[in-house]
């Protein structure tokens, strides 16, 4: 076991990120094996559409974690953006271009709304994101008059050609996608300042602030680097499942934080893996198309990931404490 | 040192004038809202939302939050009158389920957070979701209404004589909620649960060095706040037709924003029951009170989420000041 | 000769990389105030800590009552009958005083805690201990001194038969400090044995019969104390270490310039009309007890928290500093005496932390120039010998000295010309300490100029140049070197000026 760990290989990626690889692919064995036809493109596309989404929120999250917050406004902030966007296109005709930067523009003003309360009026993030959570459902249910919203089909000749962002041809472009914005990230985490500010005040806010840093600054910018990630996640979602439906959102809050605290990102903040989140990620879609696959109903997965997020986060909860 | 307090300093009087204000807005704009009808029907539905916030005052002062009350409560729901409409499950021991269930997943929150340490948000949201996902298993049900046999806990909320239009409608709701009130305001300043739930959210490092069982009743403040989420269940299944299956998410949004309007720090260690109480009607008006000078009712959710947002927002401005004289 | 009631022997304890009690020995008698001496880090209150039950002990004995005990928590020990007087107060600030005095033991009259009878007893506790306080105040309106009161009544109410008091006298006013030993005295009348932890000699001689002495955790010797003078106790505490003579004349010329002027400096309760220069390559000594509002001094001119008024000019032209950033511009550093807290981020490594206020230097674009960065930090490894196996390490695995020269290195980085050491030796060996002390004569000697804040009086009459003494929220003195003795700076330290 040790003779593993000291592999530089294994070194650099990280011990846990190996064992959560090794995860990745024993389940998607096990699925290969316990149901049949499991195997092969259809399923793995399927997990896909669920990766391009869940990715970008994940992502999203991870840096607000590291920082030592948490925002659980992002499902429900993903769909107003889907909503809100797809209204103006399907109803007002507005050109799907538009409506796409709309989306992100709308994400990017929640990630402002929720970034400056927490960190200039230093109120408890997750008050903030059940208010933010409530007032993006509210705010979409109120400009969509309650009324789902269907984007258009790839069939549409004028705006059906955003679905080639997700794939095209059958090539998936949107996995292209989503590993660059991955790489982006990672980069911004350990290679800027904003991202190294952001891992230290995670850690220890008060030592960077008297470093002559300007923490709040630094944090509300994890906070708006998330949400205008979620206005992104908003475009794959729509992409690939083509319908919002107004009041709904929030069952993918625990699986973007699943995702993201199982790569090995603390809860407590300081500590960040992009390439940990995505390969949470990953498992997190296997694992719900898997149980649909077995033929369960898809609210296990809620509790699954329920379960999962506690053990998990226990586990890191237990490692800090052997640590002091 | 002490100083005296002049009325005006007590948030909940404050509070007190702004119930007291929304109430004459709506009724100089909406002759709808001076019936006794609609004031009994908005009685009725703030019942659940009054209890909810009962409840998740206890771990709102230990510094906590309990995030699961609102898929929690519909799930209880679901789950006893499943119970009462396919096995022939006496109305009573159906409430007792509500109530145990409550009492359970509080206990599995309060272990998850007192004894074990995760962050309370994150782990009321995972069991939340888990509630959650059992609910959507269970089919919608509907309790007996008022005229079926077992209709009767209809009464404790509301006593009716008489029937169809004429009939008298007493909400008596409302007094088992002031009571209930009162007794948690009791338990809150004068027993050792409710001395050492401030305590806890005051300086647990301290209390854990006198020797209290802080664990124990960290777990309690939970436990207490999922028992109320099932009298909350109760009235909930009184009040709506037939329970949906998983919906509830952002319930506990209402209960936990009067929370904080009635007063209770965001950082805890302070809070009072009648505060809350005071909290969640203005919640309820304006949740309930909006369609009346013609808002949508999907304007609730945005003015929640703000209304909560602002009475932080004066809470942390109030400890900034108090800070700044130091 | 009475025996005694509890008798610690060969207690051994370690921690991960330190060895923080070497087989000690302690005792206390009923009816003796017996002192527990030893200088920052000697183990004083890991031994304490060890006894009620905080810290499991690794090895040795514990005899209380002549029984051998071990107590699993501080619950235990107080049912017992040993009760700590905590040195960091331990208040419930949301909760009245007598709420607080009866923690976790409430009057019950059923189901209901009996308030009434709580506040009635708490006044006959005040009555008996003669101190003026409200039990219906709420913990947090009361000021510190008040709160130790509050502290030390709540140890009496515990029918305890050891009270170990862990440096009570640090917060207290000369006042408040009398009031206190007219207690202790009281109480050794009674008969309850006294552990009394303390660093004020005059204090040790007044009020104590015996005085056991650790050094770096281990047990040095006890003494009677109307035996033993003053020196023979410091001799006990400070060992073999050869501590350097006080500077007898300042090394700075009368017409060095003025880098730093604060004028009539307010924050609050704690910092009132503080004016003071520093000159360059000065080191300024800031002396006072404990609460004097030195700390708060340096962070209200630090930007760290907010100040009411008062003007600051650096090298003769006024600067507006409301946040750290501000101060950090203007070439001011600060050392904090919370390390862990608020001076180094401990998940990190060196680099990252040495970096920390100067990154933008070390940019490539928007990338951060990593090669450079290290370069930099390898350089003041080594120029500070900070003792470590690589840049690359995480600061938690660095021993307490160590991570102080990371943050020293942090402000060298960023090349600041006035840096504040607030409680730069505080849980350092005694060898890293006379690194320290090196490396900031160096730094003075460079040309940087220095305030020191201290509560180590070697320490102050060692180092400074000059020295400014606070009380109460209030700058009571100024010194030069030359004319400072120990008994000046205590006399104005603890000037009653209220």
């Amino acid at each position: 076991m040790d003779k593993i760990k000291q592999n530089p290989f294994v070194r650099k990626v990280g011990f846990n990120r190996v064992i959560l690889f090794c995860v990745l692919i024993l389940m998607y064995v096990a699925f290969c094996l316990m149901v049949p036809g499991f195997f092969g493109k259809a399923r793995i596309m399927s997990v896909m559409n669920y990766v391009y989404f869940l990715g970008f929120l994940s992502l999203g999250v991870t840096f607000v974690i590291a920082t030592g917050g948490i925002d659980f406004s992002i499902g429900p902030v993903m769909f107003c953006c889907g909503l809100i966007s797809g209204y103006t296109m399907v109803f007002k005709g507005a050109p799907v271009i538009v409506s796409l930067i709309m989306s992100i523009l709308i994400g990017f003003l929640f990630g402002v709304f929720n970034g400056y309360l927490v960190s200039y009026w230093t109120i408890p993030p997750f008050i903030v994101s059940m208010a933010s959570m409530n007032i993006a459902k509210g705010i979409a249910a109120v400009y969509t008059k309650t009324q789902s919203i269907s984007w258009p089909l790839s069939t549409d000749p004028v705006n059906g050609w955003f679905r080639n962002l997700v794939s095209y041809n059958g090539f998936p472009v949107g996995l292209v996608i989503f590993l660059i914005a991955a790489f982006i990230c990672m980069v911004v985490l350990n290679n800027t300042k904003p991202g190294r500010y952001i891992l230290c005040l995670g850690s220890n806010r008060e030592a960077v602030r008297l470093s002559g840093v300007d923490t709040k600054k630094w944090e509300m910018l994890a906070y708006v680097i998330c949400g205008t990630l979620v206005g992104i996640a908003a475009i794959f979602f729509v992409g690939a499942y083509t319908t919002v439906q107004p009041g709904y959102g929030d069952q993918y809050n625990n699986e973007a934080i699943a995702g993201c605290v199982m790569g090995g990102t603390s809860m407590a903040g300081g500590l960040a893996s992009i390439g940990g989140t995505v390969i949470g990620v990953l498992i997190i879609s296997l694992l719900q198309e898997g149980i649909l696959a077995l033929g369960f109903a898809k609210d296990i997965q809620l509790i699954v990931t329920g379960i999962i997020v506690i053990v998990v986060v226990y586990a890191d909860v237990m490692a800090r404490r052997r640590k002091n | 040192m002490t100083k005296k307090k002049s009325l005006l300093s007590d948030q909940r009087f404050i509070v007190l004038l702004v119930i007291i204000a929304l109430v004459v807005i709506y009724m100089i704009f909406s002759p709808e809202f001076r019936k006794y009808s609609s004031i009994l029907s908005m009685l009725d539905f703030s019942y659940y939302d009054i209890l909810m916030a009962i409840g998740v005052t206890f771990p709102l002062i230990t510094a906590g939050v309990d995030l699961s009350i609102g898929t929690g409560l519909v799930c209880y729901a679901l789950v006893a009158g499943r119970l009462v409409r396919d096995y022939n499950c006496p109305v009573a021991l159906a409430m007792l389920i509500c109530v145990l269930f409550g009492v359970v997943v509080g206990a599995v929150n309060g272990t998850l957070i007192g004894v074990m340490g995760l962050p309370p948000f994150l782990a009321t949201l995972c069991t939340c979701m888990i509630t959650r996902g059992i609910s959507s298993m269970v089919m919608a049900t509907p309790w007996p209404t008022n005229k079926q046999p077992g209709g009767w806990f209809h009464s404790i909320f509301k006593l009716t004589f008489g029937t169809g239009r004429n009939a008298l409608k007493i909400p008596i709701g409302f007094l088992v909620c002031v009571i209930l009130v009162l007794v948690m305001e009791f338990v809150l300043n004068h027993t050792k649960f409710g001395r050492y739930t401030i305590g806890i959210g005051s300086n647990k490092e301290a209390l854990t060095l006198s020797g209290v069982n802080v664990k124990f009743y960290h777990v309690m403040a939970y436990v207490i706040c999922g028992l109320f989420a099932g009298l909350a269940a109760i009235a909930y299944a009184a009040v709506v037709p037939t329970v949906q299956p998983g919906t509830g998410a952002g319930l506990e949004l209402d209960a936990i924003g009067g929370v904080f309007v009635g007063g209770v720090s965001a950082t805890g260690g302070y809070g009072s029951v009648i505060g809350t109480l005071a909290g969640v009607f203005v919640i309820v008006l304006l949740k309930t009170g909006l369609p009346y000078v013609g808002l949508q009712a999907n304007w609730q959710q945005i003015i929640t989420g703000i209304v909560l947002i602002g009475a932080v927002m004066i809470d942390v401005a109030k400890r900034r000041r108090m800070a700044k004289e130091q | 000769m009475a025996d005694a009631i509890l008798t610690m022997e060969e207690i051994d304890k370690s921690f991960p990389g330190v060895h923080a009690l070497d087989h000690v020995h302690f005792d206390v008698r009923c009816g003796e105030v017996h002192a527990l001496m030893g200088e920052n880090g000697a183990g004083k209150s890991t031994l304490m800590k060890v006894l009620t039950g905080i810290y499991t002990k690794d090895s040795g004995t514990i005899t209380f009552e002549g029984k051998e005990v071990e107590f699993a928590n501080t619950r235990e020990a107080q049912d017992a009958g040993i009760v700590i007087v905590h040195q960091e107060l331990n208040m419930i600030g949301d909760l009245t005083v007598a709420q607080n005095i009866f923690i976790g033991r409430e009057f019950m009259k059923g189901f209901k805690i009996d308030d009434k009878k709580m506040i009635e007893e708490s006044k006959k506790l005040f009555d008996e201990l003669h101190i003026d306080i409200n039990p219906r105040d709420k913990m947090s309106d009361l000021t510190v001194g008040k709160q130790q009161m509050c502290e030390i009544a709540k140890a009496i109410s515990h029918q305890a038969k050891v009270i170990i008091f862990d440096e009570p006298s640090a917060a207290l006013t000369e006042k408040e400090i009398e009031d206190l030993f007219t207690i202790i005295r009281d109480l050794r009348e009674k008969g309850l044995a006294i552990v009394y932890i303390s660093h004020r000699m005059d204090e040790i001689k007044v009020i104590t019969d015996r005085v056991t002495v650790m050094r770096d955790g281990g047990y040095v010797g006890t003494l009677i104390t109307k035996d033993c003078t003053k020196e023979d106790i410091i001799n006990m505490m400070v060992g073999r270490v050869i501590y350097e003579t006080p500077k007898t004349e300042s090394k700075v010329a009368k017409d060095a310039p003025v880098v730093l002027k604060v004028e009539h400096l307010n924050a609050g309760r704690m910092v009132q009309d503080v004016s003071f220069e520093l000159r360059k390559g000065e080191i300024l000594g800031f002396s006072g007890l404990m609460g004097a509002g030195r700390t708060e001094t340096a962070r209200a001119l630090f930007g760290a928290d907010p100040k009411t008024s008062g003007d600051i000019y650096v090298n003769g032209e006024k600067v507006t500093i409301n946040s750290p950033q501000d101060a950090v511009k203007h070439g001011i550093g600060y050392l904090s005496e919370d390390r862990k807290r608020y001076g180094i981020v401990v998940q990190k490594t060196i680099t990252e932390n040495s970096t920390m206020a100067t990154l933008e230097k070390y940019m490539n674009g928007i990338f951060i120039n990593k090669g450079e960065e290290k370069k930099i930090t390898e350089k003041y490894i080594q120029e500070l010998a900070t003792k470590t196996p690589s840049a690359d390490q995480l600061v938690v695995n660095l021993s307490g000295g160590n991570q102080q020269k990371v943050v020293i290195a942090k402000w060298l980085v960023r090349n600041c010309d006035i840096l504040i050491f607030d409680e730069p030796t505080r849980g350092i060996d005694v060898g890293a300490k006379n690194e320290i002390y090196k490396l900031m004569n160096r730094l003075a000697e460079e040309g940087k100029s220095i305030i020191m804040i201290s509560s180590e009086m070697t320490e102050i009459l060692r180092m400074s140049d000059r020295i400014v003494i606070m009380c109460e929220g209030k700058k009571t003195g100024e010194l030069d070197i030359s004319e400072a003795t120990q008994e000046k700076i205590m006399d104005r330290a603890t000037r009653d000026i209220a």
